[in-house]
């Protein structure tokens, strides 16, 4: 399985691929994307299984991201890892198509609980 | 921004809250243990004591704007700030930190607390992308809940401040 996960903080980009690993998903290919349009791109380019993406990113938005992604017919699975946990923040991402949003700081357990499911 | 003051303000009878009335300072330690935690270590603690920070020191912030808009602020020492960055990178350290290592990872810190802060505010907020260097001005004193801590024995400040002037006719504590 191949994971993209999309953050302009290449620590946090860092810290995310940890705590994959320590919450046990350690054999799964990873690749990085430092903005939006990034990840827009590399949804294409890469064909990932999985998108973790940030939320407030220069150049595009996590959800400005889904949304180009949804609209361009990609229907590949997106969850948030953002600093931004409001109900109102979740309702958002929600109805854009996101099946789950974890909220930063996370921990190993929180990946377990959104991603057992996702990720085979 | 006008800062004259017309009496327009007091006439229409405009009010906005200030932070104190929104948030208190056990919940900003709430906010930044969590983020400690997580973040930059299973046993890494915040001791609430207040300690003077001198010398060369860093600001990191983000802002949120909405029924209540301002800064949430971190400010330490650079070293400080340096330690901060080598706890959250853990193997991937480098031996040397370029400064865009220490903007990244404290401007990172300063993203999830006030990401934190603006979910226990009032909504909806818009949070700003972080930026690190000199602390903003606090504008109006009655507005800012802050919070002084000691991280390894280092002094660290929380300041969740206004970014808009006084109302007139508004106390000043």
């Amino acid at each position: 399985m191949k994971i993209l996960v999309a953050d302009d903080s290449r620590v946090m980009r860092q810290i995310v691929i940890r705590t994959l690993r320590q919450a046990g998903y350690d054999d799964h290919d990873i690749v990085e994307a430092e903005d939006g349009a990034d990840a827009l791109a590399k949804v294409t380019s890469e064909k990932p299984d999985l998108v973790l993406s940030d939320w407030n990113m220069p150049n595009m938005t996590g959800i400005e991201c889904l949304q180009a992604m949804r609209a361009s017919g990609s229907a590949v699975p997106f969850g948030f890892v953002t600093s931004e946990g409001s109900p109102e923040m979740r309702e958002k991402a929600a109805n854009a198509g996101a099946l789950f949003l974890i909220a930063k700081p996370f921990t190993a357990d929180t990946f377990n609980e959104h991603l057992d499911g996702v990720i085979a | 921004m006008n800062d004259v003051d017309t009496g327009e303000r007091r006439r229409s009878g405009e009010t906005r809250p200030v932070i104190t009335e929104l948030i208190d300072e056990a919940t900003v330690q709430s906010i930044a243990e969590d983020a400690w935690t997580a973040l930059v270590g299973e046993d890494e603690i915040l001791l609430p004591i207040p300690g003077e920070l001198t010398g060369d020191i860093v600001s990191s912030w983000v802002d949120v704007v909405g029924p209540w808009t301002g800064t949430v602020v971190l400010t330490t020492g650079r070293e400080t700030a340096a330690g901060l960055t080598r706890a959250l990178l853990g193997d991937h350290a480098p031996d040397e930190l370029e400064d865009e290592d220490i903007a990244d990872a404290f401007g990172e810190i300063a993203n999830v607390v006030g990401g934190n802060v603006k979910a226990a505010l009032p909504g909806p907020s818009a949070l700003s992308l972080p930026d690190v260097g000199d602390a903003p001005a606090v504008r109006n004193p009655a507005d800012v809940c802050r919070l002084d801590v000691l991280w390894r024995g280092e002094p660290l400040s929380i300041s969740v401040q206004g970014a808009l002037p006084a109302l007139p006719g508004a106390p000043q504590n």
